[in-house]
């Protein structure tokens, strides 16, 4: 129904650029490019550090394309499956339970302290962002965790610190009060809406950009967090992705250290193409996902209930 | 305007609150700051101690009320083994027939580990938990991080404590206290010279034994092949405040106080006589050694750019280099000489420790690797009897530090051979798979293959160090610094250190006698005197505490 009223930005083909728009958009386009390149540049080279020989890498250093292709660096990381997958696993499990209950918390919240009539909403609003600037450390964060509620080794520990933070409740807030104009929410609420109506039959349906925006926040978050497996985790079955993988170049790093005072076994260090390689495994589904909700983004600036 | 004022407000707060989420996680001066709270804020149970107090009468060797079983909590460092549930069981098994309690193993992985073990420190959550002088086992102990154990070990555990003996625990003490439980197996981290004995009996020279063979090793080598790298040395391991360049490391030969052993600030201190502080940078002596440094440096033995150059630990296994003077420990010889076997081009590296030339040797400092009950355990008593179990009962202990014999391991002529590894497989549970080195016994400790001429090495220096006068005892590690009261001067003492010394250490001077000066004056200007008094105070207190005299 939105599409269309869409207008396409360059829609009107026919009237002629002026030269002014065209040197705008040549130096846009420029910056743009070079921007991209910057981007992507880093992540190419690591690509292809991943499928060269270690060698290749120390002697020549990094090139665009592979010098000496090999599979080795994936061989090593997928030697045992298992760990890898179960740590995959897990990450997908925590990224789902925590983005899904956490959108709906946070959104929910954003509502509430959006709504006029509720008498209370600076205070609670205040509240909020109180604990973004005054936090109580870490040691008491962790004994909450760990004594107060017990949770030191369940998965809950990894999932539930992380489900809201104030600045994505602040967030959600403001896209409500952007994207839902007061008329609307006073019209449904004059046909009869109440509170549950408003949010999920109202607010809900033209939020999308909010809802992908903070999503994609929280998924990002849980996708490359692995400081609460480090923190919480008794059992290596429950670690997150990149605990994992850090927790890899971790203990090489310690052994070798430790290997000059005390007589203990050195691992070998992982090389360079195997940490060219963790990166390429940690990071991909995230590159895959990402385009996916970015026509989000794009879309959600010509929705808008409120037309004309 | 109210509006305004708090927008901005919020806008403030939101930012705040961006850069505190971003930073506060990981960054190195949250640990740091951590760490400080860990160390001040651990609640003590009072309690806890009061009803062990009434429960324990003053009689000697009493017998344990074991009717209720007990659940414990070990924390140690590094990974978890494959097998750890496998072999917990088999654990367990034991440790419920002997002292009717389990033991649950958890690991600190490599990641953040050192805010961990504080954290775990402060939710007094495990029991029995790894210590060590590297995760600030005096501190912690001062601070009332673990149990008493002086009269527990006597009423609960007296094999124990015949087993580790009184020196071992002696060095133990905080404030006078027994904390922590040591292990029973010596070893010696003895510094010394690697050098390539192939290329020595090529040519025909003396053994590198003192400063004045060194030199004559050296030069034979350069005369006999003078495109051959002689010294590969930095100033990387020399971060301290006793050495400023690598190279200063050989005169080890000559005194027995230098580097890793010995005191701090240029102050020297003859390990027969420790309370006898005296100086060594404002010393005759100093100026000798300058010059020794300035002829090794005129005759190349290493880079001029050695100041400046980052070290290439893999310098001597390639052979870019002929001797290495500085960092290295018997273990690193053993390393060595695999690498050379694998390079397969018939060289050989053989290994002299300063202190059997300045005859001064011993093993490393007791609270290196041992064992210490946190203040809060369930049942402190029970705590002790099963870490007795698990270091002097020969059953346990193998299960403990090799896993399941005939699953895991097997023993073979006396030497300790994991089957998975033979067999080409990733070892489920390798040699001392719960990384407990706080639980080796040295009398029943399996030798792994290449323990063994590394245990040779050992030997050697277990019976130099039984002549000395500490017989066999680490003097220096138990010390640490409080220096909060000079730290200004400490950094600037330290900085001059890098800027003065360390040129003057590596012979890249044009005039000795004149950078001596140069040297002597910007330190008294940066304040070593208040630093070496202080220093001194300290380190004579230490001693006392510890009747080295």
């Amino acid at each position: 129904m939105a599409r269309d009223l869409d207008y396409e930005p360059s829609a009107p083909k026919t009237i002629k650029k002026s030269t002014g728009t065209k040197v705008f958009e040549a130096i846009a386009y420029t910056l743009l490019i070079l921007g991209s390149i910057i981007c992507v540049l880093p992540f190419i080279i690591i690509v292809s550090g991943s499928f060269t020989d270690n060698a290749t890498i120390l002697t020549q250093g990094y090139s665009l394309l592979p010098r000496d292709f090999t599979l080795s660096a994936y061989q090593t990381i997928f030697k045992s499956p298992k760990d890898i997958l179960q740590a995959y696993k897990m990450t997908l499990y925590y990224t789902v339970v925590g983005t899904g209950l956490g959108l709906m918390m946070i959104t929910l919240t954003g509502y509430v302290i959006s709504r006029k009539e509720f008498k209370y909403r600076n205070t609670v609003s205040f509240l909020i962002y109180f604990t973004s600037i005054f936090g109580g450390g870490m040691i008491p964060w962790y004994l909450m965790y760990a004594n107060v509620l017990g949770l030191k080794g369940s998965t809950l520990a990894i999932w539930f610190p992380a489900l809201m933070s104030p600045f994505l409740v602040i967030l959600m807030r403001t896209f409500i009060v952007g994207a839902v104009p007061d008329a609307i929410t006073e019209s449904a609420k004059i046909d009869g809406a109440g509170h549950f109506t408003i949010f999920f039959r109202i607010v809900l349906p033209v939020l999308k950009p909010g809802l992908a925006t903070v999503g994609l926040f929280l998924a990002l978050g849980y996708w490359n967090d692995w400081y609460r497996s480090s923190m919480f985790s008794t059992n290596s079955s429950t670690w997150q992705l990149q605990f994992y993988l850090y927790d890899l170049l971790n203990a090489t790093t310690a052994m070798k250290q430790m290997a000059s005072n005390v007589s203990m076994k050195t691992a070998d260090l992982p090389t360079e193409s195997v940490k060219l390689a963790m990166a390429v495994v940690a990071t991909g589904p995230v590159l895959l996902f990402y385009p996916f909700v970015q026509r989000f983004f794009v879309s959600g600036i010509t929705v808008g209930a409120v037309k004309g | 305007m109210k509006k305004k004022v708090l927008s901005a407000l919020l806008s403030m707060a939101m930012v705040a609150g961006v850069i505190t989420g971003c930073g506060g996680q990981a960054t190195q001066s949250a640990a740091d700051q951590l760490e400080a709270e860990g160390v001040e804020e651990i609640p003590v149970a009072e309690t806890q101690e009061e009803t062990t107090e009434a429960e324990a009468p003053a009689a000697e060797a009493k017998e344990l009320d074991l009717s209720q079983q007990v659940d414990l909590v070990f924390y140690v460092m590094g990974d978890a083994p494959q097998d750890e549930e496998l072999v917990e069981a088999a654990l367990n098994e034991k440790l419920l027939e002997k002292c009717n309690a389990t033991v649950d193993m958890q690991f600190s992985t490599w990641t953040d580990f050192q805010q961990k073990y504080a954290n775990e420190i402060t939710a007094q959550s495990a029991d029995l938990i790894y210590i060590a002088n590297w995760l600030n086992y005096g501190q912690l102990a001062s601070s009332g991080a673990f149990e008493e154990l002086d009269e527990m070990l006597d009423t609960v555990a007296p094999d124990l404590k015949a087993l580790v003996g009184d020196a071992n625990l002696n060095m133990c003490k905080v404030g006078g206290k027994i904390y922590a439980v040591p292990n029973t197996w010596a070893e010696y981290v003895c510094n010394g010279v690697k050098y390539r004995e192939d290329l020595r009996a090529k040519y025909d020279l003396p053994v590198p034994d003192s400063l004045e063979n060194l030199e004559a090793y050296l030069l034979g080598i350069k005369e006999n092949d003078p495109s051959q790298g002689l010294l590969t040395v930095t100033t990387e391991e020399s971060q301290g405040l006793k050495t400023g360049f690598d190279a200063a490391w050989a005169l080890n030969f000559k005194y027995n106080w230098v580097a890793n052993n010995g005191l701090d600030y240029g102050l020297a201190a003859n390990y027969d006589t420790p309370s006898d502080v005296y100086d060594y940078w404002y010393s005759d002596d100093f100026v000798d050694d300058m010059k020794t440094m300035k002829r090794w440096a005129d005759e190349g033995f290493w880079s001029k750019s050695a100041l400046s150059d980052t070290n290439n630990s893999d310098a001597y296994k390639n052979g870019l280099c002929v001797a290495e003077v500085a960092g290295q420990n018997p273990n690193k010889q053993i390393t060595a000489i695999a690498d050379f076997e694998n390079a397969g081009q018939g060289w050989e590296s053989a290994y002299v420790a300063y202190g059997e030339t300045n005859g001064v040797i011993y093993p490393g400092h007791a609270t290196q690797n041992g064992t210490a009950i946190v203040r809060g355990c369930k049942d402190p008593e029970r705590a002790l009897l099963v870490l007795q179990a698990m270091l002097c009962d020969d059953e346990i202990n193998a299960i403990v530090q090799y896993g399941i014999k005939g699953t895991h391991y097997d023993v073979a002529d006396g030497i300790y051979k994991n089957l998975q590894e033979e067999a080409g497989e990733t070892p489920t549970f390798p040699y001392e798979g719960f990384n407990t080195w706080n639980l080796r016994n040295g009398e029943t400790k399996l030798p792994q293959k290449t323990d063994v001429k590394l245990q040779e090495m050992f030997d050697k220096y277990a019976d130099l160090g039984a002549k000395t006068k500490f017989p066999n005892v680490n003097i220096y590690d138990g010390f640490s610094e409080n220096y909060d009261s000079y730290s200004a001067e400490r950094s600037a003492v330290s900085n001059v250190m890098r800027q003065y010394l360390a040129p003057l250490e590596a012979g890249l001077v044009d005039d000795v006698d004149a950078a001596v000066e140069e040297f002597r004056d910007k330190m008294k200007e940066a304040g070593i005197d208040k630093c070496r008094e202080e220093y001194t105070k300290q380190w004579i207190a230490y001693c006392e505490e510890y009747d080295y005299k």
